[in-house]
């Protein structure tokens, strides 16, 4: 029990504003939810300091009677006892770690209560399983983004396990996942009847959850409602109180759906690409935003928001291009016409005064910065010093300074986040006003109701991913509520670890590291029989120097000598090389079955959206540039350098001057080659872009040269390759001119070191200080090692280009992956049932709570209009997809948690496109049961109809289907696919669509296939045809991602008119269908199909 | 500047208690000062060199003892010839012994900060029952570098949009303006940071007077013992045969 006795605080001290509370007289029962709200500066965060202690304890002040926490009078009792009841999590998450590690800080509370290391082991695990913290755990905390943050402080209260939890604003920084988590997490809290005190703005979350809603005023008490009330409340009266929404259900954009109007573009960015940490967060073909929008940038925590401002602006190295107002910039250039406003805002104040802040580098003159912090309402406070002043002044002065300075777009970083209603109101209304000043205004906000109530566009990113930019017309209002609304919780949050090229391309090596090493052993002494010539010729010179006698005889050895060597160096170069690529050919294969894995374990959805061409890229090209790094710069690139350095040293045995020189010519082109790298890789991003660019020209132009030749569109088409040929020129060269003199000068250091050390070396000689023979050893040493450097640097060069490559590889993959268990099939029948589920494709929501059962045994039909959902719950069925909420269950069992063998030999899938492979016909049947036997499959074919087609052939079952069955007719491929699915014999059978081909010739038979499939299965059956399914045990009609109606044909008949009027247009296609259908089979559906749409 | 204060020993085949390293810091220290053999300085360097691969840094022990035998070599290379103009001999030998007697304390340093994480050693200084009015400010100090880090990292951002520049021009040009730059938001960012994090540290218990316990096992093993006797061992031999050297004299 909390109890405030009268209590009043007042800051005193000497950062004290005398600002506080007053008579507060208060109390909250056990296991009671209590929300304190109120606008900015009412004193809710002062109560809940008062409840934790900080007040008096930590801020001085002036306490008036007392707080008591049950027995305890906090206002008197140590910090230390009160923190073992009380638990706080506070509002920023940058300031409330003590550690630096995750996991530590989880135990951190514990530790505090002395607890013993089996007990907060066990805490910490109990926390990580409630919280899903399983992709936060070890982590460095600076790593980690504010929401993220801001889970591991709750978790680290909750591992404390106190009685009372106060959390001042918790969900400031957190993503509606993380809200919803943050909600589930209080829900359970309070069901362990814990006390729960809360001060929040954002109170939808809540309704559910709080007990009673204390609202402050001025520091007072000024009323108390129950949820329901609030919630009641209207819009009007809510704002006259300062108040945030109640929900989000009915959220409207202030000044009705935008029009949006035909604008220019203002920011235009190409294949933009960012890596951190040996990782590619950033993953973006093409974003463009219109002129004057202000554009509302949303996202989950951790999926690269703040990176894309960021690169955007310039201030983060990126690859691709970026235009602001038609033109492309560097991201030298960037920044000055950008202008990032931060969510910490002190970073950003630099002067001693508000006017020297908003003239600080800028050409605007006195008159117009207090023009610009007139309409800010900042002119009263021009001559105080910035750090004087309230956040949002401090936010307003930052604006002001990017208006001052003639910015032309103006990010924003979290702005509302902490804000209350009139804060955010009037931030809204700053926007809007600013609006014709600048040319583009991007938010990165988790706050829908600052968007709708003045953002004009939305740009959504997932996982580095744009996934749309649409503007807030009614469509787009419906698309930000499912965003905010959509109930899946799932953490996106992933272990990004750090890990070098080098380290990573061992990684895939595997058991083939041995070959590489003994590779790089062999080519290490091939490079030494290089040098070795350059010795022997040493002593031959060395001789005649001496004044010794050269004889044909004594020159012999040494010469036979130089010719092993060459030979030796060529056998052991050789055999290197074949070891090392057999080496990097084993790994290319680990390589793509990795890659394979994943794609198989990703949503099948996913991998369309690549694009088979993509696939193609990715899967051979891309790792094909791996081979040039494992099988040559590995060991070629140890060995060379390994010879190097060895040379060097033993020139430092014989004269540490000339050894000295030498490695600093090295240094020097070694350096120039640095240098060519560092500004080789910022344009590396956009040249491979435009690589990728120019292939996918190619590949559509080929794909797309009938529709271009029918349609007489070759010079369209040629442009559109002639321009990215063109483009893809410019980038490349210029590529090459950015590294060009930097090769000339590292090329020309190399090639010459014994220019360098020749005169240096014979003054020495002339002086008398070095000898002669010494002389001439270092001469040869020169020349052996430039070939070798020059090697290793035209190696080194081409590290970041396959660096650049596995990380889009490994980009290309990171989507997040089928949620698939490894039980089998467990289930009690084989009913099929949707819980209550919620699904959508990126933007949109597709399902919106669909639930049903179909019984096993019988046949269950889905209808409706085109775009409904019909497909979207077959799709479900087969584990295409997971869902965003609710269960899809066989017999009880979720198909989540079962194999994707187990669920595929329960259902059977039978969909409109079959694909055949290119096998005689009796392969591509047993496709459905691999292990069948001849008899099997000729029996499944009979029934399925196809025995009389197929024996017809000229080759019977062994005719092959030629590529994807193109010898068949549509209605021949669907019975082989029903052929397939009866000799599969699973108990559910989904059939989408599956009689799309029927036509009079063949209906008879379809009709008898299908009847053979489905005899005594759980069927699941879409048709547009509807006569085929009047029959059906249960009709469920489904439109817009709900179920309106379900029933037997005869009773929709008489209470559904969406049912009434499909039938209708079924049976007036049906009659179409047949008067075409006799002549022409394929153009019967056809016509079906356009009917529908 | 990164500091990588995060420390990491998961990867360590043994891993050593926290007051192990501080000793062998210790160690390093004395027996770099009273070293001058350069046998016994690589032999004392590869030791070194060894354990910190042990404790789970492989990569940067082969790398920091590839350079100390380089700069040996080298060094023995410029004695053994003693050829050359004086005054350059002499910066070259003094650079290489200045490096090599660094050596020892560095690499103790960087296995000490690098492989502990701040929670250990907190543990640790518990375990050797300092006064938590010592080991909490440390454990602050440690916490601030990073702290500082990122705000930096953010100014540095900031500053690009203002067009103010930190280089070696701007520094002669009008220094003064600079360091105002650099260090106003620096602090007032920092302030702000830093007392929100003391109240969050107070308001969770964290209380000078109280004992802790600690999530952290840290004990002294085997291997702790072991490395205890050898360096320690070392440490002093070398100290007391330098001061039997001198009192020879």
């Amino acid at each position: 029990m909390i109890r405030f006795d009268n209590a009043s605080f007042h800051y005193g001290g000497e950062h004290g504003t005398g600002e506080g509370v007053d008579d507060i007289d208060l109390t909250i029962r056990d296991g009671e939810c209590v929300l304190f709200c109120g606008k900015s500066g009412c004193g809710k965060t002062t109560i809940t300091r008062m409840i934790n202690g900080l007040a008096p304890h930590f801020y001085e002040g002036l306490m008036e009677r007392a707080v008591y926490v049950d027995d305890i009078c906090v206002s008197t009792a140590p910090l230390s006892t009160t923190s073992s009841i009380v638990g706080s999590v506070f509002q920023n998450p940058k300031s409330q770690f003590f550690n630096v590690d995750s996991t530590g800080e989880l135990a951190f509370g514990c530790e505090n209560q002395c607890m013993s290391r089996e007990e907060i082991q066990a805490r910490i695990e109990m926390t990580r399983d409630d919280m899903q913290l399983d992709a936060l755990m070890n982590r460095n905390i600076f790593d980690l983004s504010g929401g993220e943050k801001q889970q591991i402080a709750c978790g680290s209260v909750y591992a404390a396990q106190p009685s009372i939890y106060v959390m001042d604003e918790p969900s400031s920084n957190l993503d509606r996942k993380a809200i919803r988590r943050l909600h589930d997490i209080l829900v359970r809290i309070k069901a362990n009847g814990n006390t729960i005190v809360l001060s929040e703005h954002r109170l939808y979350y809540l309704m559910d959850l709080v007990d009673r809603v204390v609202y402050m005023e001025d520091g007072r008490i000024a009323a108390e409602y129950s949820a329901a009330q609030l919630a009641a409340m209207g819009d009007d009266e809510l704002r006259r109180l300062g108040l945030r929404c109640a929900s989000l259900e009915h959220l409207q954009r202030a000044e009705g759906p935008y029009a949006a109007e035909p604008a220019s573009v203002t920011l235009e960015a190409l294949d933009l690409s960012c890596n951190r940490g040996g990782v590619q967060i950033l993953d973006i073909e093409r974003l463009t935003l219109p002129e004057n929008s202000i554009v509302a940038l949303i996202g989950d925590n951790g999926c690269g928001k703040s990176t894309l401002s960021e690169a955007l602006c310039g201030v983060i190295p990126s690859g691709g291009s970026v235009a602001f107002g038609g033109t492309y910039l560097s991201s030298k250039v960037r920044p000055r016409k950008s202008y990032l406003v931060m969510q910490d805002v002190n970073r950003q104040l630099f002067s001693e005064s508000v006017i020297e802040e908003v003239l600080l580098n800028s050409d605007a003159s006195r008159e117009r910065a207090l023009e610009v912090l007139d309409a800010l309402g900042l002119a009263s406070c021009a001559d105080r010093h910035p750090a004087s002043l309230s956040g949002g002044q401090k936010q307003r002065v930052a604006i002001a300074s990017a208006l001052c300075a003639g910015k032309d777009i103006l990010f924003y970083d979290e702005p509302t986040s902490g804000l209350d209603r009139t804060g955010m109101e009037s931030f809204g209304q700053l926007l809007k006003d600013t609006k014709d000043q600048v040319k583009c205004q991007v938010i990165v906000t988790h706050d829908p109701e600052l968007i709708m109530q003045a953002c004009t566009h939305v740009l959504r990113v997932d996982n580095g991913r744009v996934l749309g930019v649409y503007p807030l017309d009614a469509e787009g209002i419906e698309r930000v509520r499912y965003y905010f609304l959509s109930e899946d919780d799932g953490s996106t949050s992933r272990r990004r670890e750090k890990v070098s090229v080098l380290g990573k391309i061992w990684s895939y090596t595997g058991d083939h590291k041995r070959k590489t090493v003994a590779a790089a052993v062999f080519m290490t002494l091939g490079a030494i029989c290089q040098v070795l010539p350059y010795l022997i010729v040493y002593q031959l010179i060395d001789a005649v120097v001496q004044g010794r006698d050269l004889t044909l005889q004594g020159s012999v050895v040494p010469l036979a000598g130089i010719l092993a060597c060459l030979v030796l160096y060529a056998v052991l170069y050789m055999f290197g090389l074949q070891l090392s690529h057999r080496a990097a050919y084993r790994t290319l294969e680990n390589i793509r079955c990795s890659l394979q894995e994943k794609m198989e374990a990703q949503p099948i959805g996913a991998v369309r959206d690549m694009g088979s061409g993509a696939v193609k890229k990715l899967l051979n090209d891309d790792v094909d540039s791996i081979e040039l790094l494992l099988a040559h710069m590995i060991p070629e690139g140890i060995a060379n350098l390994a010879v190097a350095v060895v040379a060097l040293l033993v020139m430092a045995a014989i004269d540490w001057r000339l050894c000295l020189l030498t490695t600093i010519m090295v240094g020097f082109g070694v350096s120039a080659s640095g240098q060519m790298m560092a500004t080789g890789v910022d344009k590396l991003g956009t040249y491979f872009a435009s690589t990728k660019r120019l292939n996918n020209t190619i590949v559509e132009y080929v794909n797309g040269m009938e529709v271009v030749r029918v349609f007489n569109r070759s010079g369209e088409s040629y442009q559109k390759f002639e321009e990215s040929t063109l483009n893809y020129r410019d980038f490349a060269l210029d590529w090459y001119r950015t590294c060009w003199p930097w090769m000339a000068v590292y090329g020309s250091v190399f090639f010459s070191i014994t220019l360098y050390t020749l005169p240096f070396g014979a003054l020495l000689v002339l002086l008398g200080q070095l000898g002669i023979s010494s002389y001439v050893l270092c001469l040869c040493m020169s020349f052996g090692i430039g070939p070798l450097l020059t090697h290793v640097m035209t190696f080194i060069s081409s590290i970041p280009q396959v660096n650049y490559k596995i990380q889009a590889l490994e980009k290309a993959m990171d989507r997040m992956p089928l949620k698939t268990g490894t039980a089998a099939f467990e289930g009690a029948s084989h009913d099929v049932s949707f819980e209550d589920v919620h699904f959508g494709y990126g933007n949109d929501e597709v399902l919106k709570g669909i639930s049903f059962v179909a019984p096993a045994g019988r046949m269950t039909a889905l209808v409706g209009p085109s775009g409904s959902g019909k497909s979207t719950i077959a799709k479900l069925i087969v584990h295409y997809y997971d869902v965003e909420s609710g269960r899809v269950c066989i017999g009880g069992q979720d198909l989540r948690d079962m194999s994707l063998e187990a669920l595929n030999s329960q259902v059977s899938y039978v969909s409109q496109d079959l694909f055949l492979f290119n096998q005689p016909i009796m392969e591509n049947i047993r496709v459905g049961k691999p292990d069948a036997t001849d008899e099997e499959v000729l029996d499944a074919a009979r029934r399925a109809q196809c025995d009389e087609f197929v024996t017809a052939l000229p080759q019977g079952y062994q005719t092959p289907c030629g590529a994807a069955g193109a010898m068949l007719s549509g209605g021949q491929r669907q019975r082989i696919a029903f052929a397939r699915a009866i000799l599969k014999d699973a108990p559910v059978v989904v059939l989408d669509e599956a009689t799309a081909y029927i036509d009079p010739e063949n209906a008879e038979k379809m009709n008898a296939a299908v009847a053979e499939l489905v005899a005594g299965k759980t069927v699941i059956v879409i048709a547009h045809r509807l006569s085929s399914i009047a029959h059906a045990h249960n009709i469920i009609v489904v439109d817009d991602g709900r179920i309106v109606a379900s029933g037997t044909h005869e009773e929709l008949l008489a209470v559904c008119p969406l049912y009434v009027a499909l039938w209708n247009a079924s049976e007036e296609a049906a009659f179409w269908g047949l008067k075409g259908g006799s002549a022409y089979p394929d153009e019967a559906s056809a016509h079906e199909s356009e009917v529908e749409s | 500047m990164d500091f990588d204060l995060y420390g990491d020993d998961s990867r360590g085949v043994i891993k050593l208690d926290p007051r192990t390293k501080l000793l062998l810091f210790l160690a390093s220290s004395i027996v770099s000062l009273n070293l001058y053999g350069i046998t016994s300085m690589v032999v004392f360097s590869l030791l070194l060199c060894v354990l910190l691969a042990l404790c789970g840094r492989p990569g940067t022990a082969l790398k920091a003892f590839i350079a100390f035998a380089i700069v040996a070599y080298l060094r023995s290379c410029l004695d053994a010839q003693g050829t050359g103009s004086a005054g350059v001999v002499m910066i070259c030998q003094a650079l290489a012994t200045i490096f090599m007697f660094m050596f020892p304390v560095l690499i103790s340093l960087v296995m000490l900060v690098q492989t502990t994480r701040i929670s250990q050693f907190l543990a640790a200084f518990q375990a050797m029952h300092l006064p938590a009015t010592i080991v909490i400010p440390v454990a602050v100090l440690f916490r601030f570098i990073p702290a500082v880090q990122d705000e930096w990292q953010g100014i540095r951002k900031a500053m690009a949009f203002r067009g103010i520049r930190i280089d070696a021009q701007s520094v002669v040009r009008q220094p003064f303006k600079t360091i105002e730059y650099m260090l106003v938001p620096l602090l007032f960012s920092s302030i702000s940071v830093m007392e929100e994090l003391a109240a969050a540290a107070e308001a969770r218990g964290l209380d000078a007077e109280h004992t802790r316990s600690s999530y952290e096992d840290v004990r002294l093993g085997v291997a702790d013992y072991v490395v205890i006797v050898l360096f320690g061992g070392i440490a002093v031999y070398t100290a007391l045969n330098v001061r039997r050297a001198v009192m020879g004299q």
